[in-house]
């Protein structure tokens, strides 16, 4: 069953610049969905679309069947949904401690015991709590930027491009630890360039070509199918 | 100790004491522009307000200096509150050139209505009269070490609060990441609300620790004004350790350049100031990053 599930969704910044031109996405419970597909394709769009920050002129998006098409970022998130930008995901001047309780700002009586969570799940967060999030590194930051969305214990993540910019080391654990997060049951979508270790690592991959649907299936047929691999995968 | 190096110690201490006062409103000013993202002009006419205030409870209802301090945060808090929200807010959609435009516009209406109901004369708060004290040739009044000391703990108030507390966090939040601030649930209505209460409030406990120093009028704020501006752009606009910074160091740079220059050129040290910042490091001294 669909946790997340977007119908025929038009979006963009402005109604002569719809960037979503027309886009159906559905994530089941406990799943990895990755959306792949060049630049400009509208993948970005469309989480900062599920997310409240873009309003969508037409199509419908439903959260575990309740509708959040037109609702404000906070509401969403208080809803399960937790999204987190490909950039300007954490709070620079705040230390690592204070940007994870913005990140459960929305309970604050629960952030106590789920810092200690996150906190021992990404065992970097703790070492440097008391540090600036500017002074992170790439990678740091992103798992910081995780660690802040698992602050409201989301049924669903939307992670945009969380390997961008890092190491093909930092990725590679980066990717472990979302995996890691998914099954403990959280359903995941991911907007990712990197698209062979997004397919490895997810049960259903969406490919998005100028705002619109292009292949849907499973991730691991997409991964073999030989033109997908020609045309997205580079070779 | 000699004359000129007596002159120059007092000039340098009454320096400091007027940066420190200085610094309540400019953080004031700062913390509006962190969150706000435009210079609110109607800080002058807030400064005024609460020094009237401050007056009204200190003379007409007889209430000590304190408690004074504390009617006129609110009185100024609350003002700036209604003001922003009836006046301002619906301005801020245009951008922040048309939202500051407005508050100039606002702080002259504020500021013709005390004079309405004030009148033009200089009033003076009832403090009881104390002996200046004399160290080394320097002379030290114990009402401007008492503005001094009133003025750090607010300082320190200040922030304990945005170090503390759940709003003060929030608010550094909206100042730091304002679409990330409102992803992770942070209302921005309501931290707009409270940095226009808490920033105009500081505007009103300036103004009235101004006047402590002097007398107050209709246009008490509007002369502090450049100073404050100046502070707020010194130390880097946003930046609340700035807006100290920089008060400091304007308030001592109109104090020492009577050393060579008459009073009546004394405002021109703000007008230097923000000059020589904008043309050396437009961000400030501590660069724009709020806290």
């Amino acid at each position: 069953m669909s946790v997340l599930s977007v119908s025929g969704l038009v979006a963009g910044y402005s109604a002569a610049d719809e960037i979503l031109k027309q886009v159906d996405f559905d994530l089941a419970a406990g799943e990895i969905a990755c959306i792949i597909g060049p630049n400009g394709a509208g993948k970005s769009t469309l989480l900062k679309a599920i997310a409240g920050l873009i309003r969508s002129s037409k199509g419908s998006i439903t959260l575990n069947g309740e509708p959040i098409g037109g609702r404000a970022p906070r509401e969403i998130t208080r809803l399960g949904l937790a999204y987190v930008p490909q950039e300007h995901n954490v709070f620079p001047s705040m230390s690592i401690v204070e940007n994870l309780e913005m990140g459960g700002y929305v309970e604050p009586g629960r952030v106590a015991s789920r810092m200690d969570n996150v906190m021992q799940r990404f065992p970097v967060l703790q070492r440097k709590r008391r540090q600036a999030a500017r002074t992170l590194s790439g990678g740091e930051r992103q798992i910081l930027a995780m660690g802040m969305a698992l602050m409201v214990e989301p049924k669903v993540l939307l992670l945009d491009e969380p390997s961008a910019g890092l190491s093909p080391v930092a990725a590679h654990r980066l990717f472990e630890d979302i995996r890691a997060i998914n099954r403990e049951g959280v359903a995941i979508a991911l907007v990712e360039q990197n698209a062979s270790d997004a397919l490895d690592i997810s049960d259903r991959a969406y490919i998005l070509v100028d705002g619109r649907n292009h292949r849907t299936g499973v991730a691991s047929q997409i991964a073999n199918d030989a033109e997908i691999r020609r045309v997205f995968l580079g070779g | 100790m000699s004359p000129f190096l007596a002159e120059f110690v007092q000039l340098l201490l009454n320096g400091v004491m007027a940066g420190a006062i200085l610094a309540v409103p400019a953080l004031g000013l700062t913390a509006m522009f962190a969150v706000l993202r435009f210079p609110n002009f109607a800080l002058a006419s807030h400064a005024t307000a609460g020094a009237f205030a401050g007056y009204v409870a200190n003379v007409s209802f007889g209430l000590p200096l304190i408690p004074s301090l504390v009617f006129a945060f609110f009185f100024a808090g609350l003002l700036g509150l209604v003001s922003d929200e009836v006046v301002l807010k619906p301005f801020r959609a245009m951008g922040a050139i048309t939202t500051a435009i407005g508050s100039i516009a606002l702080t002259i209406a504020i500021e013709n209505l005390i004079r309405f109901v004030f009148a033009n004369e200089l009033r003076g708060y009832d403090l009881p009269i104390a002996r200046d004290m004399i160290v080394g040739g320097v002379r030290i009044g114990p009402q401007q070490m008492q503005n001094l000391a009133i003025s750090v703990v607010i300082m320190g108030l200040v922030f304990a609060f945005l170090t503390f507390t759940r709003m003060g966090k929030a608010m550094r939040a909206v100042a730091d990441n304002p679409m990330l601030a409102d992803i992770k649930g942070i209302n921005a209505d309501t931290v707009a609300r409270i940095v226009s209460f808490g920033g105009m409030g500081l505007a009103g406990l300036g103004g009235m620790l101004i006047g402590l120093d002097t007398s107050i009028d209709p246009l008490t704020g509007f002369r502090a004004m450049l100073s404050v501006f100046a502070a707020a752009v010194v130390g880097g606009l946003g930046s609340l350790p700035g807006a100290i910074v920089g008060a400091l160091v304007v308030g001592i740079g109109e104090e020492l350049c009577l050393l060579v220059l008459s009073p009546s050129y004394r405002s021109a040290v703000g007008f230097l100031a923000i000059l020589l910042v904008l043309v050396l490091r437009p961000r400030g001294i501590l660069g724009q990053r709020a806290y």
